[in-house]
């Protein structure tokens, strides 16, 4: 009886063991968000394992809608497109707080990656991003400053979008550089259930 | 606003994809705005000879510098104490001209003079031992004279030397003498001067019989892109531009 008690303790515990890793499984943390912009929807998978704060952060500006009628403000051809932060005729938005850099958590900023864009202080990143439209590898941690800029997904569908902004022509727009002549505005971003 | 920019100790190799990719985006964001761009020395990790111009990573670097040049920025190269064998096919493939060291210049009304650094550096009798006998021609004439696999082996050789022995020499016996400088700047007139070499970024003020003359040191590039901007205003460091 207490033979019998025991191994079904064991049991209960060997299940346990063996169910925990699908609690933590990499598919179970990999949320999928569709941005839509006026060249096509961008479909990007984010990696809340190796950047949990930062895809929270993502998620909170997302769900707020915040990023609805904001634009990929800079386009570097061969390097990356970066949005999120301001609207149409460069209005910048105000963010929430900061987010801690995760930048050391071994994703690279290869193409077609998303990353967090900052300013110098590498603690800085609030709601502006980047897609890599190249691999830049001198982005990844330790970066130029000893920090480097947080890759936390990348783009699963829409690659051709992405190449497609990345083409515009681009300008000076007051203090700006690099700015699309003609806004590439995302009208919308949610979370795929 | 018209402006030259310097650079210097890339030490580009495919051992340091890091340095080559800080390279390439300065090369497509930051140097096209510039008129000039001065290279002061070890643009390569080492040059066996130009006759490995055809190594497809050369090949590139190389394309890259004639591109730049293409689309309207001049190109001037110096020597390093690492790439001191380049020579007319390096700069005829990179659509640049070689600069002696030292070599003064009119910078926007400023006399500048620029040199690599490593001839400052007497407090280290070795290296100076070592500079003029591989800056000596028949001893060069005699190293190119031997198969490009032969050379690249014995250079990899030498630096494996280089590297054991640097961690062995005393900090301040690798930075510049400041009496070699000040004699520079005095038979130069008092010029503002530029180099690298040492890796030791900053600006210096040497005050010499009532001049002040203004020292530059360039920094490598091995965690950051290290470049300076010379214009009618002065000089600054120079970023390239991150998300």
């Amino acid at each position: 009886m207490n033979l019998k008690k025991l191994f079904t303790a064991l049991l209960a515990l060997l299940l346990c063991c063996a169910m925990q890793p699908s609690y933590s499984s990499t598919q179970g943390n990999k949320t999928m968000i569709k941005l839509h912009t006026n060249h096509g929807t961008i479909t990007l998978q984010l990696d809340a394992e190796k950047a949990p704060l930062t895809v929270k952060n993502f998620l909170e500006y997302v769900n707020s809608g915040f990023f609805s009628n904001t634009i990929f403000h800079r386009v570097i051809p061969n390097f990356m497109i970066q949005g999120g932060g301001f609207e149409p005729g460069m209005k910048q938005k105000p963010t929430n707080a900061p987010v801690k850099n995760e930048a050391a958590n071994g994703l690279k900023n290869d193409i077609y990656t998303i990353a967090m864009a900052r300013t110098g202080d590498p603690h800085s990143a609030t709601a502006q991003f980047f897609i890599n439209t190249k691999n830049n590898g001198f982005l990844d941690y330790p970066g130029q400053d000893g920090w480097g800029y947080c890759v936390f997904g990348k783009v699963v569908e829409g690659q051709e979008v992405v190449d497609a902004i990345g083409k515009v022509k681009t300008g000076s727009s007051g203090f700006h550089q690099d700015v699309p002549k003609e806004d590439v505005v995302i009208t919308s971003a949610e979370v795929v259930k | 606003m018209p402006h030259s920019l310097f650079i210097s100790d890339l030490h580009l190799s495919t051992a340091h994809p890091h340095s080559t990719d800080l390279f390439l985006r300065f090369a497509a964001d930051v140097a096209p705005k510039a008129e000039v761009l001065y290279i002061l020395g070890d643009l390569f990790e080492y040059w066996a000879g130009d006759d490995d111009l055809g190594d497809p990573f050369h090949q590139r670097i190389t394309g890259v510098l004639r591109g730049l040049e293409g689309r309207g920025t001049r190109i001037f190269i110096m020597h390093g104490n690492r790439d001191f064998l380049m020579a007319k096919e390096l700069a005829a493939a990179c659509h640049a001209k070689l600069l002696d060291d030292p070599v003064l210049l009119d910078l926007y009304g400023t006399p500048t003079l620029l040199s690599h650094g490593d001839a400052l550096c007497t407090d280290d009798a070795d290296y100076q031992r070592f500079r003029d006998l591989v800056r000596n021609r028949d001893w060069q004439t005699q190293f190119l004279s031997q198969p490009l696999t032969q050379r690249k082996a014995q250079i990899e050789q030498l630096r494996m030397q280089s590297e054991s022995q640097k961690r062995s020499k005393e900090m301040a016996l690798m930075d510049v003498n400041c009496d070699a400088v000040n004699d520079l700047l005095r038979q130069h007139h008092f010029p503002r001067l530029i180099h690298g070499h040492t890796h030791r970024p900053a600006r210096h003020l040497h005050h010499l019989e009532g001049h002040t003359c203004e020292r530059w040191v360039l920094g490598d590039w091995d965690s950051k892109a290290n470049a300076l901007r010379c214009d009618g205003s002065g000089i600054s460091w120079e970023t390239i531009p991150s998300p």
